[in-house]
C-alpha cells in the first residue's frame, strides 16, 4: 500500500481511544467514518482506534451497525451495490479508502471469519492452502498449511486426514479451519463476525481460547451478540447503538473491564444490565 | 424503559431488603448488648445471643441466594457492583452480630463484679454514638447518597477517641482486683464497639463503590485518600 499524502486532520477530541497511560500502537483507525446503503445511512461519525495485538469487541443491539463497521474495515461494503463509505479508515496511518488503494491488497492484510463456518468444498489442506496459492506463494506449502492449522489449534485433530473434505469436520472444527484459512495468508488484522453464534458452548469456548492465543500475532476485532463473550474474550469493548433515524453510532469505547463494571455512559449501563427497549 | 431482566433485578432488590432488615436488627442488638453490660441485665444478654443466631441463619440464606444469582444471572456494571455490595454487607452485618455477642457474653461473665461508673458512662456513650452511625450508613446506602456516606468517618472519630481513652480509664480504676477484672473486660467491650463503628464505615465505602465504581478508603474527612490529588470520579 502506498502512503496517501495530505491526509486531512480530524478533531482528535472526538476520537474514542482506549484510555491508557501511554498511547498504544493502533492497527485500525476510523475517522469520521459513515457507511451508506444508497440513501440510508447505516452508521455515522465513527471515530475509533483498535489497538495492535489486542482483541476489540463490537457490541450493541441488532441493527446498530456493528457488522457494517466490521465490513468497512476490509472494504467488504464495496461489494454491495449502492454502498459507500465516508470518512477514513487507516491502517498504519494509510487511508484504505484513499485514491490508488487496491481493495484486494487491503483484504490480504485483513482476514475475515464469518458467523457460519464456510469452508470451501475442497480438502482440509486445500482450504488452508487456497489463499496462499491465489497470492502466488512460493515457499513450502506443507509447512504453511501445518503452521496455520497449528495456530488454529486444529492440527492434532486433522493431521491424519488432510485430504478429506472440509465438510467432514464438526461445526467447531470447520470454524477453526476457517480461522486457519484466514491466517494462512498472514494478515495483520483478523475480523470476526459473530464467529461462535452457530457453535455449541464447548466449541465456543475453544474458539475464545484460540482468539486469546492468536492476539500475540494479529489484531483481532470481533462482533458478538453475546455480552458474556465480549466480557470474557476481549481487551477493549466498543458499544454501538442506533439513533432515531436508525443510523448506528459509537456510544462508548474502553477497556473491557471498565465497560462491564463501570461504564461511563448511562446508555451503555442500561444495555448491559438489560434495561433497554 | 423496558427491564429485560426484571426477575433478576427484583431478586436483587429482595436480597437488599433482607439485609436492610438485618441491619435494623443489628442496630437494636448494639443497644441491647450495651444495656446488658451497663444495667447489667442477663436476660438482655441472653436475648442478644438468640438474635445473633437468627442473623447467622439469614447470613447463610443470603449467601446461598447470592451464589445462585451470580451463577444464573452473571450480572454486569451497576448490577455487578450491587451484588458485590450485597456480599460485603452480608459479611459485615454478620460480624456486627458477632461483636454484639462478644459484648453480651462479657456482660454475663462480669455480672456481680464491682464496676466503675465512669467506664459504664463511657461504654454507654460509645453505644449512643454507634447506633446512629448504623442508621446513617444504611440510609446512605438505601438513598444511594454519596454525601451522606461520606459523613460516616467523622461520626466514627469520637468512637475511636473514646476507645483510645479506655486504657487510661482502666488504669485509673485502682488496685481492687475485682474492679480490675471487670474494667479489663470493658476494654474488650470498647474495642467491639469501635470495630462496629469501623464496619459501618466499610458499608459507607461500599456505598461509594456502588455509586462511583471506584473502591475508596475513607479518611476522617469522609474523602478517599486519592481525593487529595483531585482524583475522585
Amino acid at each position: 500500500m502506498e502512503l496517501v499524502e495530505n491526509v486531512p486532520m480530524v478533531d482528535i477530541a472526538t476520537v474514542q481511544s482506549p484510555p491508557v497511560s501511554t498511547p498504544p500502537p493502533i492497527a485500525v483507525e476510523a475517522r469520521g467514518m459513515g457507511v451508506y446503503y444508497k440513501a440510508f445511512r447505516a452508521v455515522k461519525d465513527i471515530n475509533l482506534d483498535c489497538v495492535t495485538n489486542k482483541i476489540t469487541a463490537l457490541i450493541g443491539p441488532s441493527g446498530c451497525g456493528k457488522s457494517t463497521v466490521l465490513r468497512a474495515f476490509n472494504r467488504m461494503n464495496d461489494l454491495i451495490p449502492g454502498a459507500r463509505v465516508e470518512g477514513e479508515v487507516r491502517f498504519d496511518g494509510v487511508d484504505i479508502y484513499g485514491p490508488g488503494i487496491d481493495p484486494v491488497e487491503v483484504r490480504r492484510k485483513v482476514g475475515m471469519v464469518f458467523q457460519k463456518p464456510n469452508p470451501f468444498p475442497k480438502s482440509i489442506y486445500d482450504n488452508v492452502a487456497w489463499g496462499a496459492k491465489v497470492n502466488g506463494f512460493k515457499g513450502k506449502m506443507d509447512d504453511l498449511v501445518e503452521g496455520a492449522l497449528r495456530q488454529a489449534a486444529l492440527w492434532d485433530e486433522v493431521k491424519g486426514k488432510l485430504r478429506e473434505s472440509g465438510y467432514s469436520l464438526s461445526g467447531g472444527q470447520q470454524q477453526r479451519l476457517c480461522i486457519a484459512r484466514a491466517i494462512a495468508v498472514k494478515p495483520e488484522i483478523v475480523l470476526m463476525d459473530e464467529p461462535t453464534s452457530a457453535l455449541d458452548p464447548v466449541a465456543t469456548l475453544r474458539i475464545e481460547e484460540l482468539i486469546q492465543e492468536l492476539k500475540s500475532r494479529y489484531t483481532i476485532i470481533i462482533v458478538t451478540h453475546n455480552m458474556q463473550q465480549a466480557a470474557r474474550a476481549s481487551d477493549f469493548t466498543a458499544f454501538f447503538n442506533m439513533d432515531e433515524d436508525r443510523a448506528g453510532y459509537l456510544v462508548e469505547y474502553g477497556r473491557t473491564e471498565d465497560i462491564f463494571t463501570k461504564p461511563r455512559q448511562q446508555m451503555t449501563e442500561d444495555y448491559i444490565t438489560g434495561r433497554f427497549g | 424503559m423496558n427491564d429485560m431482566r426484571s426477575g433478576f433485578h427484583q431478586e436483587m432488590v429482595d436480597l437488599e431488603q433482607t439485609l436492610l432488615g438485618v441491619a435494623d436488627q443489628a442496630e437494636q442488638m448494639v443497644g441491647m448488648a450495651v444495656d446488658s453490660v451497663c444495667i447489667p441485665d442477663m436476660e438482655l444478654a441472653a436475648r442478644v445471643v438468640q438474635l445473633d443466631a437468627r442473623i447467622d441463619r439469614t447470613y447463610l440464606e443470603v449467601h446461598d441466594r447470592w451464589m445462585t444469582l451470580m451463577a444464573r444471572q452473571q450480572p454486569m456494571a451497576s448490577d455487578l457492583r450491587m451484588m458485590s455490595v450485597i456480599l460485603h454487607l452480608n459479611t459485615t452485618l454478620e460480624r456486627m452480630g458477632d461483636q454484639c455477642v462478644n459484648i453480651a457474653k462479657i456482660a454475663q461473665v462480669t455480672y456481680g463484679l464491682p464496676r466503675s461508673e465512669r467506664i459504664v458512662a463511657q461504654i454507654r456513650e460509645m453505644g449512643d454514638l454507634v447506633r446512629p452511625m448504623i442508621r446513617t450508613g444504611v440510609e446512605a446506602l438505601v438513598r444511594r447518597d454519596l454525601d451522606e456516606a461520606r459523613l460516616l468517618p467523622a461520626m466514627d472519630e469520637p468512637i475511636d477517641r473514646l476507645n483510645r481513652n479506655m486504657y487510661k480509664e482502666v488504669v485509673d480504676c485502682g488496685p481492687d482486683a475485682g474492679m480490675l477484672e471487670w474494667a479489663t473486660r470493658m476494654m474488650i467491650v470498647s474495642r467491639a464497639l469501635e470495630r462496629i463503628g469501623d464496619q459501618v464505615v466499610d458499608i459507607a465505602e461500599q456505598t461509594a463503590f456502588l455509586l462511583t465504581g471506584e473502591m475508596m478508603e475513607f479518611n476522617e474527612e469522609g474523602m478517599a485518600a486519592s481525593d487529595r490529588n483531585g482524583d475522585v470520579p
